[in-house]
């Protein structure tokens, strides 16, 4: 069971998600020529209270679900790891959908942190050009699960 | 050959217990010919964001029986979109969408098939093996002394687990229930099961 702060998410194996994004990792073989960028960089990640958790990590998910992840899937195709991406993007929705329905009545300065820190993120990741941005993001979700691992309990 | 298309399966429809799906339709049955199906399936992401894409089932593509296991496929507690077509040769039939998508919440779960049984003094519980996706709340007591309920929770089946060590005198009875995280739901609990020490009381 994922905690966020307030928002608790049952129903995520997230052993699943690791073997699920290693199986895609290992055969799409990520050429990541821009080894000294970080996208998820400890600004956006360390220190991140429970209360800014719940926010952070929707901003990310939707994030990875509407961008990275739909405009990365040609490679997906190309690798034949639909099923184990599959499995992970599926997870994603989920997880979003259940933080969705338990944000109601955050307390605004969370909100604005958690915002700051995605904002960073995003900005790092739009001063790459893109097919360099979206493979260096899809090789983050190992960054993004150990993260989210924080705030899994079994 | 007369030329006709073939036709597509008819009548979809799943089949969940105990996080076990089964996609089965009615057979397409052609004269002297055998029949082969293709099984596909789409989660709630690649329906909303990658709508034209489906994904081979992982042990029914393809698949002679009218019947596929989609267990493996299915690995998010969301809305899933199934659909299977029929197979002859080079031939292919259209697809037929199963009407509702399937997410694995609605799975019925059955309270886990256990035995209970005594080794010397010490109770024993073995429960069915149901799959990594399920633990059990075990709950035992000795009838009769007290009524006070013992509770474990055990990760998984398969395996004798000593419960307690019983004095002579009075059984002790079990029951058990299943529990699946993965869709936040339980099973009822079984039927209570008893067993007994032989011999007299120990004086209090």
């Amino acid at each position: 069971e994922f905690r966020f702060g307030p928002c608790r998410v049952e129903g995520v194996a997230l052993p699943g998600l690791w073997e699920a994004f290693r199986t895609v990792k290992d055969a799409v073989q990520v050429q990541d020529n821009n080894t000294s960028i970080r996208l998820l960089r400890c600004e956006v990640l360390q220190n991140v209270s429970d209360s800014e958790s719940c926010h952070l990590v929707h901003d990310l998910l939707k994030f990875y679900l509407n961008t990275v992840f739909k405009h990365y899937y040609p490679k997906i195709a190309e690798s034949n790891t639909q099923p184990s991406f599959s499995t992970l993007a599926n997870n994603f929705v989920f997880i979003v959908s259940k933080l969705q329905s338990s944000q109601a009545g955050e307390m605004p300065p969370d909100k604005d942190r958690a915002r700051r820190r995605f904002l960073l993120f995003k900005r790092a990741f739009k001063q790459l050009e893109i097919q360099a941005a979206l493979t260096k993001a899809f090789g983050e979700v190992d960054i993004l699960l150990t993260w989210m691992g924080k705030f899994y309990q079994l | 050959d007369g030329g006709e298309a073939l036709p597509a399966p008819q009548n979809l429809s799943v089949h969940s217990a105990n996080m076990k799906h089964l996609l089965m339709w009615s057979p397409v049955v052609l004269p002297r010919e055998t029949v082969y199906y293709s099984v596909e399936y789409q989660g709630e992401y690649e329906s909303l964001y990658t709508s034209h894409i489906w994904i081979p089932s992982k042990w029914c593509s393809p698949i002679e029986d009218a019947e596929c296991d989609v267990s493996d496929d299915i690995t998010a507690t969301v809305p899933y979109n199934l659909r299977v077509r029929a197979i002859l040769g080079s031939q292919t039939s259209a697809w037929s969408i199963l009407e509702q998508p399937f997410n694995r919440n609605s799975t019925i779960l059955t309270p886990p098939g256990m035995e209970v049984s005594r080794n010397g003094f010490h109770l024993v519980i073995e429960l069915e093996d149901l799959g990594p996706q399920f633990e059990f709340l075990v709950v035992y007591w000795r009838r009769e002394l007290d009524t006070k309920e013992h509770a474990k929770v055990l990760r998984r089946g398969g395996i004798p687990v000593h419960l307690e060590t019983m004095e002579p005198g009075a059984p002790y009875c079990v029951k058990a229930q299943a529990q699946v995280k993965a869709i936040g739901r339980n099973s009822a609990f079984s039927q209570a099961e008893c067993v007994e020490v032989q011999g007299e009381a120990l004086p209090l």
